[in-house]
């Protein structure tokens, strides 16, 4: 053993050599943007003023949220446990009309803001704090609000933790589909085929209609980019989304 | 397996998740090579190698060195591939821009702030830096307006680059037209084109480093930011309104038509970016989409000043875009 393995030891050794010297450059500069914990230099945390965030979770089965109530709960739910529970919760999720039932505009339910991210900051201040001042801000309901997008994108689009969602070039799991069942201007679709997996409630077959946390993906909109290829968490999963949704708190 | 049977090398690759941290590990003809394990932002932190179980080093004898070189080689490649991940400021390993590459952020300054030696300074500067890597053969101009002037019509940045599509140093589309670029109508405005931090490249193909890559504070001063290429740099000047227009107000928005490289007589309040009074001032966008303002990509908001050591306290560096116009 010894005899045959000693003429290969040299190249073993310039093998692991050369490996570790290849690990030890993807090493260097590596960047911090996917943290879990807010980065270095941030803002004080401040739950308690908090009026928007992305969810940390999704309600974990899919696009089946228990209706508008159960996605509303599960705001509340995910603010309470960071000291944020003393505004009201709504989640940013439009449901299509059925009989007797009319349809419902996330872009109605959301307050008329500003809205702040973990990190809240008085207006102006340039701490990527502020989401957005109003509802035509945040939707660009004008021309040129809509070229400019608003102040929501990846680094100020923060989970009630203030951490940045994985989006993409970030390590897996990417979670940037974000459900809203929404068409850019805030408003349901009056078509139809499902865009809100029949409205919250399936798990299993339909479609939602998704926006990008990180503004990346069939253009730049952060609340409709483009359609999921079912209702399952395990779809979603595998298609860079988590079943999570945007919050906001409406006082 | 007998002792001569020859060991094929076929690598199998896996990727897991175990308590919340990514592995991935190479086997070959079931013997476990490589496992690396990888950091919260994805690149390689952690690697055991080549670990081979006691009823097989026996089989190893058979192997020449050749085929271990091989593997080496097989394993080194695996490893770089997973060091490729793209790292903002890296530069890609042995890649070459795409020939159809008509659209670059320029990878450095001029370095003398909002100086560019006007329009022409800053199509040179676009010209010289595609002509070093190989695509020179096309006519490179800056995405910059200039301002009226008494006896100077303004010039819009939409005007000088051509009608698209435009592709990134991969080939990949930025956008199709004007229209797309800029948001023309409601629809296009919202759906947005496809410049993003993973399209906006410059001409070696690097993503520009942004907002918290490195959370590095002393990237706010250019003496040290100038000196390594990951330092945060995603303010690209423009001069220009959302629409690819010039501003026609009275207020600096092009630090004098790409002339000035002075700083404020006073020192603006932290925050106020807007053109003010007499203040030399540039518009900004963000190839990223991630900055503050509006995460617009050409027009986001204004600087502290418009000399060189101004442009990295909001995190800028004097780069723009360039596009080719044929």
């Amino acid at each position: 053993m010894n005899r045959m393995a000693r003429p290969h030891a040299y190249v073993v050794m310039l093998c692991t050599l050369m490996l570790s010297s290849c690990l030890l450059l993807a090493q260097q500069n590596a960047p911090n943007t996917q943290g879990i914990a807010p980065p270095p230099g941030s803002p004080t945390p401040t739950p308690a003023r908090m009026t928007f965030f992305v969810t940390s979770v999704g309600v974990g089965k899919g696009g089946d949220l228990g209706g508008l109530a159960g996605a509303d709960a599960h705001c509340q739910a995910l603010a309470t446990a960071v000291g944020a529970g003393g505004k009201s919760w709504h989640a940013y999720l439009s449901t299509q009309a059925r009989p007797g039932h009319p349809a419902v505009n996330a872009r109605d339910r959301i307050g008329t803001g500003p809205w702040f991210n973990w990190s809240f900051a008085q207006l102006g201040q340039p701490q990527n704090a502020i989401i957005s001042a109003d509802l035509g801000e945040l939707h660009g309901d004008t021309l040129v609000q809509a070229q400019r997008g608003s102040n929501l994108f990846k680094q100020s689009a923060r989970n009630e933790h203030g951490q940045v969602i994985h989006g993409m070039g970030d390590a897996p799991p990417i979670q940037h589909e974000i459900l809203t069942g929404s068409k850019w201007d805030g408003r349901a679709y009056t078509d139809d085929a499902d865009h809100t997996c029949n409205n919250w409630t399936s798990s299993t077959t339909g479609s939602a209609q998704v926006g990008h946390s990180d503004r990346i993906g069939n253009g730049s909109s952060w609340n409709s980019s483009n359609a999921t290829k079912g209702c399952s968490q395990a779809t979603m999963e595998s298609n860079g989304g988590a079943g999570l949704f945007y919050c906001f708190a409406i006082n | 397996m007998t002792a001569s049977d020859s060991i094929d090398f076929d690598f199998v690759t896996n990727f897991e998740q175990v308590n919340g941290v990514n592995y991935s590990s190479a086997t070959s003809n079931g013997m476990h090579l490589l496992t690396v394990k990888q950091a919260d932002n994805g690149w390689p932190r952690d690697a055991t190698c080549v670990t081979l179980p006691p009823h097989l080093e026996r089989y190893m004898t058979k192997i020449k060195s050749s085929a271990l070189m091989l593997s080496c080689a097989l394993l080194l490649a695996s490893c770089l591939l997973l060091a490729q991940s793209p790292k903002p400021g890296e530069y890609p390993r042995g890649a070459k821009p795409s020939p159809m590459m008509n659209f670059f952020v320029t990878s450095e300054t001029i370095g003398d702030g909002g100086n560019l030696g006007g329009l022409a300074g800053a199509d040179a500067h676009c010209q010289t830096l595609a002509t070093a890597v190989a695509s020179g053969n096309r006519t490179w101009h800056a995405y910059l307006s200039t301002q009226a002037r008494p006896g100077q019509p303004a010039v819009n940045a939409r005007d000088r680059i051509g009608k698209g599509p435009w592709y990134n140093f991969n080939g990949e589309m930025i956008a199709q037209d004007l229209a797309h670029l800029h948001g023309d109508t409601m629809e296009l405005a919202h759906q947005g084109n496809n410049l993003n931090k993973l399209t906006g490249l410059t001409e070696k193909g690097q993503i520009v480093p942004g907002l918290y890559d490195y959370s590095d504070p002393r990237d706010s001063d250019w003496d040290y930011a100038k000196n390594t290429r990951f330092s945060t740099r995603h303010e690209m000047l423009t001069g220009t309104q959302t629409d690819g227009t010039a501003f026609p107000d009275s207020q600096d928005h092009t630090c004098d038509n790409w002339t000035s490289n002075k700083s404020p007589a006073s020192v603006p309040a932290n925050g106020n970016l807007n053109a003010a009074d007499g203040r030399p001032n540039a518009q900004i966008g963000f190839p990223d989409r991630n900055g503050g303002g509006s995460g617009s990509w050409n027009s986001a908001h204004g600087t502290r000043g418009c000399a060189q050591t101004d442009l990295p306290k909001t995190h800028g560096q004097g780069l723009f875009y360039c596009f080719a116009i044929n």
